[in-house]
């Protein structure tokens, strides 16, 4: 058990950035509308954020970065570190950190590389960036993290309907008055099939027939660069693991679940959250989630919805929120952080 | 154990039927006309919620009837 409790280390800021364009879940034929609202219903999503050809990852989390950077007026040079968190990198190489090192106008001196995690992406990263901080050398770093996830050219409906784009800026930096931030992480890579793409890596490298749709075992039309998702096992997964993750967090922060202001899950779908809430005896309205207008903006979910949801309440008085992150690897992981005063910028949208 | 009318309620509600559907212990699961990946979720939820029970696709893939499902809530 990756337990673990960082000091010194202070959320400075946190924006976030969608594309401007909207695609509603209910636009289909007349014939499908009673089809589509049942299926509303159940995974809570009426709309996402689609990116326009052209618009990556890194764009949207660009806009993030270069508002944050301008509203805590941070002098660029003063960044030491610049971690990505993203399974939708411009190239395959090299990494999206440091392409974005120098569109950012950051220095030779700042460090860049990039996690290849996804919806448990948010806590990894604030680990991984305040463990760095905490260890007393960098004093400011930024963590981007987010996806393109949706796909146009995908026929799997089941897919389609889910998933939405989104990218987002955390400034961390060093400071010793910041109360400690508590981490727990995990791994499970039995379950690595249940999201997965079969092809495009070194296993499967490209070939033009992965290029082919085909119906799979399950019924579904894909190609094989397309994602795999299995959602009896990918719901069993979230829906067991994250409660007991969560009950392990709290005690090993010494607090009761009314201690904390705020519940941040990754926004998988209704199904899965709503069973994680009742599975902890959250009241909703200390969970909240932008699932019915944005979608799985999967590792952008937390920092979104903080965005959305607890913004207003942060900028008024100091809050403490425990996050929980879960999916593709399969890996998951949490924290409980307690913010006060930091930078939020309204939503961005491009 | 639920009584199978009782489960056949909580089936109802979990697959959210768009129109009514008369169900019976021995309905083949494949002629429901809303018997899709949605609702093996919403039964693999209710399973997990109302009888502390985590079932798999493959459980699910191996019932033929309600009442198949029924003896796996035992």
């Amino acid at each position: 058990m990756a337990q673990s409790t960082l000091h010194n280390v202070r959320i400075a800021g946190v924006a976030s950035c969608v594309p401007r364009q909207t695609v509603s879940n209910l636009d289909c034929p007349p014939e499908q509308v009673s089809m589509r609202e049942r299926l509303v219903r159940n995974i809570g999503i009426a709309s996402r954020r689609q990116s326009p050809a052209g618009l990556c990852f890194s764009d949207l989390a660009q806009h993030a970065a270069e508002k944050l950077i301008q509203d805590l007026g941070w002098n660029k040079d003063d960044i030491d570190a610049l971690i990505v968190v993203t399974q939708s990198p411009d190239y395959p190489y090299p990494g999206s950190a440091v392409i974005l090192q120098d569109r950012l106008g950051l220095p030779n001196s700042c460090l860049a590389f990039d996690i290849n995690l996804g919806c448990s992406g948010y806590p990894y990263g604030l680990y991984v960036v305040g463990s760095m901080i905490s260890a007393g050398k960098l004093k400011k770093a930024l963590l981007l993290v987010g996806d393109k996830s949706t796909n146009p050219n995908s026929q799997d409906q089941g897919f389609a309907v889910l998933f939405s784009d989104a990218g987002t800026a955390t400034a961390l930096e060093y400071d010793e008055s910041a109360p400690p931030a508590y981490f727990d992480l995990y791994s499970d890579g039995s379950g690595y099939k249940a999201i997965y793409c079969p092809a495009g890596g070194n296993r499967n490298p490209l070939l033009p027939e992965y290029l082919e749709p085909k119906a799979g075992e399950d019924g579904v039309i894909r190609r094989q660069v397309d994602i795999v998702l299995d959602g009896p096992a990918i719901l069993n997964f979230s829906t067991t693991r994250v409660p007991p993750a969560v009950d392990a967090l709290l005690a090993q922060a010494g607090l009761g679940k009314e201690d904390v202001d705020w519940y941040l899950f990754h926004q998988a779908n209704k199904m899965i959250n709503e069973t994680i809430r009742k599975k902890l005896g959250l009241p909703p309205e200390r969970v909240p989630s932008t699932l019915y207008d944005f979608g799985n903006t999967s590792s952008a979910s937390i920092p979104l919805t903080l965005t959305m949801h607890a913004r207003e309440t942060m900028l008024q008085k100091p809050q403490r929120l425990l996050m929980s992150g879960f999916g593709v690897g399969l890996s998951w992981a949490s924290c409980i952080l307690q913010i006060e005063g930091a930078v939020l910028p309204e939503l961005i949208e491009v | 154990m639920d009584s199978i009318e009782d489960f056949i309620e909580k089936f109802n509600g979990a697959v959210d039927f768009q129109e009514p559907v008369e169900i019976t212990a021995s309905t083949q699961l494949h002629t429901l006309p809303e018997w899709d990946s949605l609702a093996a979720l919403g039964v693999i939820v209710m399973f997990s919620m109302e009888y502390n029970k985590t079932i798999s696709g493959e459980n699910l893939k191996n019932c033929n009837t309600i009442a198949d499902l029924h003896a796996l809530s035992a």
